[in-house]
């Protein structure tokens, strides 16, 4: 089995296209498949940890497997705070994950200021990266956009010294999470720097600034004066950045768009329809089918048909919408899901026919109640 | 002078408004009156967490608010605690094991699920974080466990909540106990769909269900 409707044009022409008014096959989409490229590809997930030749093979292959119009280099949300002196566990064939803050006793985080700015070229696993970048934009980057992931330096401080720890501080020890948030903003615009010269461009995740973690106004004094100059500073450089949030996000949505990011991708908890109302004018929006209980565990018609429902929330937003997972895909996939949501965007075609979709939303209803 | 009712109430208060040391001080007022220690700990302080808890509900507190009340509150419970009796009664208290399902080391969730257990009056066993799969039904076994209570925030792991289901059902105790699941990833439909008997969408609420699932399941 594969993708049943074929794909006419190159994401890199699609792209253009788009931005041009000229005419389209189909929406961009981008189902975020994550470490799951290893199931395609097959190899082990800590492969990646190791193999820059194989994180970008296996990236090529999910991305000639799919289609899909994005192609990212991302492993996990701790390469950085890892090259900073965080410890991981790295597990032989699932993702990897926070085992040690670098700042563990009250003694490490009395001398905060001790965690060095990394170096990208030298510092974790960042190099392995790095070069796999340049595979990537030898091998495919005439014809998809390849990107570099980062998280913001706020949720970068957060695995500098704990996250039950600096949602502590915030409200009792600001000093110190502003200077973990500071090195983490120079960590980044360092890694930033070194993929821009590559070639790609940023993305940026930034789960911990979710409403769902903290208030808004933490936020505006913790993360965003940070995570602005990061953004400012990839613009400086030449290159758009999309970002996203996982979460509720919709009380901070204007302090986002406001920093003139080139799209916004949203979790499927938060509404596309409020956010194109909201935001819509100011950046395009990406989202947000469910990643767990739909393109996990769900059918090819349930993603058919909440891919619609979410394409019919956002298709006509001022300045463009991408049908996308909420989150990045668990590893283990259907791969006949990930299929169904590009097949869906393909079937439906470009410009969105508003008559056309509702009908394709009716037949994918049917055929949920049957199953 | 404060009369108990007063210290009660501005036990409450001072955890739902953060302030360890006037806990700390309330407390030592309280027991130099020779109050009941347990009273302070269910009418003052817990009254104070599950305040904090409606106001995280109604998003004006949010989770670094939460943890510094929960701070304030375990501050006085430990300070009261050599000054409750031993059980007189024998009152039944409801017992829970919680965890952080394996392959995930995120355990906030759970945290604040354990601290609102406690709040409604469980007794909690915490396994901790990257729990594999068996230990929840030894402890559970053990225990005598009311409540499993499993968590996750990693798309990736949540496949290990189904598994602790099944096997509640191979060893014949998943009738026994009540078992909910929680994180970031997880929808009501997914706790329907794994066979879990209930799902929150957040710490306070998901530890009133518990209390109304274990209820519901001893009224049998």
């Amino acid at each position: 089995m594969g993708r049943i409707f074929k794909d006419q044009m190159t994401p890199m022409e699609r792209a253009a296209a788009l931005a041009n008014c000229k005419d389209v096959d189909r929406l961009p989409c981008n189902p975020n498949v994550a470490n799951g490229v290893s199931r395609v590809y097959g190899c082990k997930v800590s492969d990646f940890n190791r193999s820059a030749r194989t994180l970008a093979d296996a990236q090529i292959a999910s991305y000639r497997r799919f289609g899909y119009d994005s192609v990212r280099i991302f492993t996990d949300l701790f390469p950085w705070a890892e090259a900073m002196g965080a410890t991981l566990t790295l597990p032989e064939d699932s993702t990897a994950d926070l085992l040690e803050p670098a700042l563990k006793t009250k003694e490490d985080i009395l001398n905060y200021q001790k965690i060095p700015v990394i170096n990208p070229y030298k510092d974790g696993r960042l190099p392995i990266y790095l070069e796999a970048m340049k595979y990537l934009v030898d091998e495919i980057g005439s014809e998809v956009g390849c990107t570099a992931a980062l998280v913001g330096p706020f949720t970068n401080a957060c695995f500098l010294v704990g996250v039950e720890k600096i949602l502590r501080m915030c409200l009792r020890e600001p000093e110190v999470v502003h200077h973990l948030c500071q090195i983490s903003l120079e960590s980044l615009i360092a890694y930033a720097d070194a993929a821009i010269d590559i070639g790609l461009g940023p993305t940026i995740s930034e789960p911990m600034s979710s409403c769902t973690v903290i208030s808004p106004a933490i936020f505006k004094t913790f993360s965003e004066p940070y995570l602005k100059q990061l953004v400012h500073h990839i613009q400086k450089r030449g290159k758009g950045v999309v970002m996203h949030i996982c979460g509720k996000t919709a009380p901070i949505w204007n302090d986002i768009a406001d920093m003139g990011i080139a799209g916004f991708s949203i979790d499927n908890v938060a509404s596309i329809l409020d956010c194109k109302h909201t935001i819509g004018h100011k950046t395009k929006i990406l989202g947000n089918v469910d990643p767990a209980t739909t393109m996990y565990m769900g059918t090819p018609n349930a993603v058919k048909l909440e891919t619609l429902q979410c394409i019919k929330d956002g298709y006509d937003s001022p300045k463009g919408f991408v049908p996308m997972s909420g989150c990045s895909l668990p590893i283990e996939t259907p791969f006949a899901n990930i299929d169904a949501m590009l097949d869906t965007v393909a079937e439906l075609g470009y410009p969105v026919d508003p008559q056309k979709l509702d009908s394709m939303i009716e037949d994918a209803k049917q055929l949920c109640a049957k199953e | 002078m404060n009369t108990k009712e007063d210290l009660l109430q501005k036990m409450a208060t001072a955890v739902l408004e953060m302030e360890e040391d006037d806990v700390l001080e309330l407390c030592a007022e309280y027991v130099a009156h020779g109050y009941d220690a347990l009273e302070a700990t269910t009418d003052g302080l817990a009254i104070g967490m599950n305040k904090a808890g409606d106001l995280y509900e109604s998003g004006e507190y949010y989770i670094p608010e939460l943890l510094l009340c929960s701070d304030a509150m375990y501050q006085g419970i430990d300070y009261l605690r050599p000054h409750i009796p031993q059980k007189s009664n024998d009152e039944k208290k409801y017992t829970a094991v919680v965890g952080v399902v394996e392959g995930d080391t995120h355990d906030i969730g759970k945290n604040l699920f354990k601290i609102m257990l406690e709040t409604v009056g469980f007794e909690v066993y915490d396994l901790g974080r990257d729990v594999p799969t068996d230990h929840f039904l030894e402890k559970a076994k053990e225990v005598r466990a009311d409540l499993i209570g499993l968590s996750t925030l990693m798309t990736t792991t949540m496949q290990n909540m189904s598994i602790v289901i099944e096997k509640l059902v191979a060893q014949q105790m998943r009738e026994d106990v009540v078992v909910m699941v929680g994180g970031g990833p997880i929808s009501a439909e997914f706790a329907r769909k794994i066979g879990a008997d209930g799902y929150a969408p957040d710490a306070g609420t998901a530890a009133n269900a518990a209390k109304e699932l274990v209820l519901e399941k001893h009224s049998h």
